[in-house]
């Protein structure tokens, strides 16, 4: 099995280094890797947010629909700070507190409510939430050209030739130290090893003793943070409009499908990789108008192969 | 099985009632506005009841319903557009088309639970979102996205239904046809099927149901309506624009249908009645329209936690507490 696994991963690197190279066959090296590298800074916006998702889904059973408008209230709150003339670093704290509050709020009231229920269910509820997010966050906030911007977006680093803004490096950074900081966390912390046990099996984990709620919590508050930190990122990287942040949750839970809602690693490396090759399908002259499309039809052909022995998934249970 | 295939419950006295108000007296009833604002409820009410009925069914969960809408009407743009046929043979056209497309969508996630179709049909959306962006819709142009600049080429509408009375009569003929194919599929073996399936997919397997065919038929049943929904839509004003066709209405569609009740089709009818009329109500009021966003998804929430049955569950628990209490003061 764990062969198999392993296989499956090469396979995947293969396939996306074949897909890029054929994309980029013929164009010259520098643009090559100026789409590699703003297909990384979209990537690893993917890959945050599907680890933000995947952290939670682990630990509480709830598949979070309403990160992304979390992220939105947050950048657009860090915006309005700006605006009125607040030394922006606590903008920028600002945008992750009040994600974190969004989401902790969410947690700690809302999902014990729906404890029970089928995943599915618990699922369609962050919906909910994430509806009436955005709404107040349009209703406030209406529709207007604004942008974000961090003051890393104008220093740049000169790597192989290239010319790489901070911000570009901080996201890639931040996904890939998050992964092995998450890792280390569930790994090596008391806190960590009640998260693997909840995610194993809630019922047993309440029964031998493990505080539930406490742990939930905490998945809850590191889930509010990776969502403000996204928000806050993607509206400086790509555009900050409430219903385009709250949307992104869409190409993250591809990120996320290519992990299974369990693998940070391949979550990490899916969202990368779907970025990159979004952004490289721009050289494509026929395929350029659906890039976006890239991480969805990624993550459906992950789907197929990684089920194509099984007949019927039952889930844990 | 056979006597009670035919049976009318009184909730199916009420949708034959229902229909034949809307067919006989609406359109007469109704100004030129709010002919169109009721054809187009009338569609997202056909495809309110396919998420719906997959929802309270199976609890499948469906996230690409007005994507699929969007396919069903570019279908019915495009051979409109290239070949003279009648808009019957267009509109069946373009429910086949969109069944096997959404066949093709969710076949990722068919075989696996409800969290990956809800995960693989919310993408879907949002890939059809960028599709219709990118490509918009059939309008009379030339090539196979046949779009061109300015106005658009005539668009056939059924012999039957030339003017926009005698549409909105046809399009809730065609609704209420819908509606019959669901009750239909549940009164036969699918709906046992679907019924076990409900309960555990497990048991179901073990009592020999094929579960991935039910529940590949299911979603095939919803894709037809929302593909008949989505051709009835282009036939309203000739045109589609891909606005109607965003991920987050698809979204929003599923969320009403909880909020309207998914078991019942007064449910659908509830949803889409908010769907389209709540936020034009809201901008007459001079409130934001945004603020629907906030109504549908504290009362997704609400239906969700505290009110399985949503909107019309509370109808039919209070229209049957009335007759009881009727009865009662009869007897005595």
């Amino acid at each position: 099995m764990q062969r198999q696994n392993y296989l499956n991963w090469a396979l995947y690197v293969i396939v996306m280094a074949l897909a890029m190279w054929w994309l980029g066959a013929g164009k010259p090296m520098k643009m090559q890797g100026l789409f590699i590298a703003s297909g990384l800074a979209v990537g690893s916006l993917y890959a945050l947010g599907g680890i933000g998702m995947v952290v939670l889904y682990r630990a509480t059973g709830v598949l979070n629909f309403s990160s992304g408008a979390a992220g939105a209230a947050g950048a657009m709150s860090a915006w309005q700070l700006v605006e009125w003339g607040i030394w922006p670093p606590i903008a920028w704290l600002a945008c992750i507190i009040v994600a974190l509050a969004i989401t902790l709020f969410y947690g700690r009231l809302i999902a014990p409510r729906l404890a029970w229920r089928e995943p599915v269910v618990k699922a369609v509820a962050t919906l909910g939430f994430a509806l009436i997010i955005l709404g107040l966050v349009s209703f406030l906030w209406i529709d207007d050209p604004r942008s974000l911007t961090l003051p890393t977006d104008k220093i740049g680093v000169k790597f192989l030739g290239l010319r790489v803004t901070v911000t570009r490096l901080i996201v890639l950074g931040a996904s890939i130290l998050l992964v092995l900081f998450i890792w280390l966390f569930l790994g090596r912390t008391k806190v960590g090893l009640q998260m693997r046990s909840l995610a194993n099996d809630r019922d047993l984990s309440a029964l031998i003793g493990i505080p539930i709620l406490r742990v939930e919590t905490i998945a809850w508050g590191i889930a509010g943070v990776i969502a403000g930190f996204t928000g806050l990122m993607f509206a400086d990287l790509i555009r900050l409009e409430a219903t385009v942040i709250t949307f992104m949750v869409i190409p993250s839970i591809a990120a996320a499908i290519c992990g299974r809602l369990d693998n940070l690693g391949l979550v990490l490396i899916g969202g990368l990789s779907m970025g990159v090759i979004e952004n490289m399908l721009t050289l494509s002259p026929t395929l350029k108008g659906v890039r976006p499309i890239a991480p969805f039809v990624i993550a459906a052909l992950v789907l197929m192969w990684s089920q194509r022995h099984t007949r019927l998934t039952f889930g844990e249970r | 099985m056979k006597t009670n295939f035919f049976h009318i419950t009184p909730s199916g006295w009420a949708g034959i009632f229902f229909s034949l108000f809307t067919i006989l007296l609406l359109p007469s009833l109704a100004g030129q506005l709010w002919l169109s604002v009721f054809i187009s409820t009338g569609c997202f009410m056909l495809a309110a009841g396919g998420v719906a009925f997959m929802y309270s069914r199976l609890g499948m969960v469906s996230l690409a319903q007005v994507g699929l809408m969007g396919v069903g009407g570019w279908v019915m743009l495009r051979l409109n557009h290239a070949y003279g046929l009648p808009f019957e043979v267009n509109l069946i056209a373009s429910g086949l088309i969109t069944m096997a497309f959404g066949w093709a969508l969710a076949l990722p996630a068919l075989r696996m639970r409800g969290l990956y179709l809800a995960l693989v049909t919310l993408m879907a959306a949002g890939g059809l979102e960028i599709m219709f962006a990118t490509y918009q819709f059939p309008n009379g142009g030339d090539g196979f996205w046949g779009v061109k600049t300015g106005s658009a080429a005539a668009f056939n509408r059924p012999a039957l239904a030339q003017s926009a009375e005698s549409y909105l009569r046809y399009v809730a003929v065609i609704v209420f046809l819908g509606f019959m194919i669901i009750e239909a599929h549940r009164r036969r073996a699918p709906g046992r099927a679907w019924a076990l399936i409900r309960r555990s997919e497990a048991a179901a397997m073990a009592a020999g149901v094929n579960v991935t065919l039910y529940k590949t038929w299911a979603f095939g049943i919803a894709g037809l309506l929302a593909g008949i929904a989505g051709g009835l839509l282009a036939g309203s004003l000739g045109l589609l624009d891909d606005g109607t066709f965003r991920a987050s209405e698809s979204v929003m569609i599923f969320a009403l249908a909880v909020v309207g009740g998914a078991q019942y089709w007064y449910g659908a009818l509830i949803a889409a009645t908010l769907f389209r009329i709540l936020p034009a109500l809201l901008n007459n009021w001079g409130v934001d329209a945004d603020l629907s966003f906030v109504i549908f998804g504290a009362g997704l929430l609400h239906a969700v936690i505290t009110a399985p049955d949503g909107i019309a569950g509370q109808i039919r628990g209070l229209v049957i507490s009335l007759v009881a209490r009727n009865q009662k003061s009869e007897n005595t």
